[in-house]
């Protein structure tokens, strides 16, 4: 199995393709294979060398116990990619995903040559987003947990997600099992591990991405944000507020858009990848 | 073209060995389920992808084949199908 050791832990990685380099970073409680099922690693490795990972505490990587905001994983970001070898890399994050990509943008600017934000949040921009912790999965999470008694409440927490989940009992995990079916039973079942960490409370954790922070990252950003977004206003903001930002509306997703449009998101990803590649590996031999 | 038998006793032999400690079923069977029977998650069909490339030397399109599964709703993997995925393309 393809695992590198960065910054105290192990990561497992995938990698295809040949050309520029792109590393699909996925979102809190989800794993690389969210990029597997949605074919986009498949779509892109014609053009480009594409490198998925599972970040800590997710999917097939290593759990440690902390370690987990935007900066922890942007710093295993920054030592995967050099261990890996990769050149200046696109970085396309998916929500918290975003998050990470948009922090190493920052931290380590040598190891990005763009990203592009599906659907992500930051907590450094808690002020300009009226709709903080009120994501519409979120909403979708709380009634499917109130069929089992557990009351989650009314904003985005993930702690407390981890630790319900883990103080279930059997017969209502095996319940909430048979809600979510066979492709969300695995996601449902590394709740409880998380709860074993400080992922929680940490991924929701400014950590130094402030909104000046944010605003000064110099490499090109495309903002793709889903139609039915909760976070427009960070969209609108990236846009108004870097100062190479494009945004772009994926239509019919709601935070999952690689699932809930994949068409329009592989397509919308394929295309500013390539616009991007043009503007930052120009063609002709290199200087 | 490998036999149906053939590449269901491979499949059966890289899955023990991709995850020695899960208490698999045995024998598995071309209607052995990965999520129901096996208690796969998702991200363990990546790590058996990666495995089964290993095996046949060669990276098998496993993406698309995934995608496809999703695309036409499906609920499960049958091992079936698993093979019937490699017999096309090893």
């Amino acid at each position: 199995m393809p695992e590198v050791e960065v910054n105290g832990t192990r990561l497992f990685y995938q990698q295809s393709g040949e050309g520029p380099d792109v590393v699909l970073v996925h979102a809190v409680t989800s794993n690389q294979a969210v990029w597997t099922f949605s074919g986009l690693p498949d779509a892109l490795a014609t053009d480009f060398r594409v490198t998925t990972y599972d970040m800590r505490g997710h999917g097939a990587s290593a759990r440690p116990a902390t370690g987990y905001t935007s900066a922890g994983m942007a710093e295993d970001f920054r030592q995967l990619h050099t261990a890996l070898g990769l050149k200046p890399a696109l970085l396309v994050g998916h929500s918290f995903g975003g998050v990470v990509s948009m922090h190493a943008a920052a931290l380590a600017p040598e190891c990005v040559a763009g990203v592009l934000l599906s659907d992500s949040f930051f907590p450094g921009l808690k002020h300009v987003e009226p709709n903080f912790g009120k994501m519409s999965i979120w909403v979708d999470l709380r009634e499917t947990f109130t069929r089992v008694g557990v009351e989650l409440g009314d904003t985005v927490d993930f702690a407390r997600l981890f630790r319900e989940t883990a103080a279930l009992p059997p017969e209502k995990m095996k319940q909430l099992e048979d809600i979510y079916g066979a492709f969300g039973r695995g996601w449902l079942r590394q709740l409880p591990r998380l709860a074993e960490t400080t992922c929680g409370d940490e991924v929701l954790a400014e950590a130094g991405l402030t909104a000046d922070v944010l605003a000064s990252v110099a490499q090109p950003v495309v903002a793709l944000y889903d139609e039915f977004s909760p976070f427009l206003a960070t969209s609108r903001w990236l846009e108004q507020h870097l100062a190479k930002c494009v945004a772009e509306i994926i239509p019919a997703a709601k935070h999952f858009a690689m699932l809930d449009n994949t068409a329009g998101f592989t397509d919308a990803v394929t295309r500013h990848l390539k616009r991007l590649t043009q503007t930052t590996y120009p063609p002709g031999p290199p200087p | 073209m490998r036999t149906t038998e053939d590449l269901l006793a491979a499949l059966a032999e890289v899955v023990r060995n991709t995850f020695p400690d899960r208490d698999l079923p045995e024998p598995v069977e071309l209607t052995t389920r990965a999520f129901a029977d096996l208690g796969f998650a998702s991200i363990d069909l990546v790590v058996l992808a990666e495995r089964l490339d290993a095996h046949f030397g060669r990276r098998l399109p496993f993406g698309t084949f995934l995608k496809g599964l999703r695309d036409c709703g499906a609920e499960d993997l049958e091992l079936g199908e698993l093979v019937a995925f490699l017999q096309k393309h090893v």
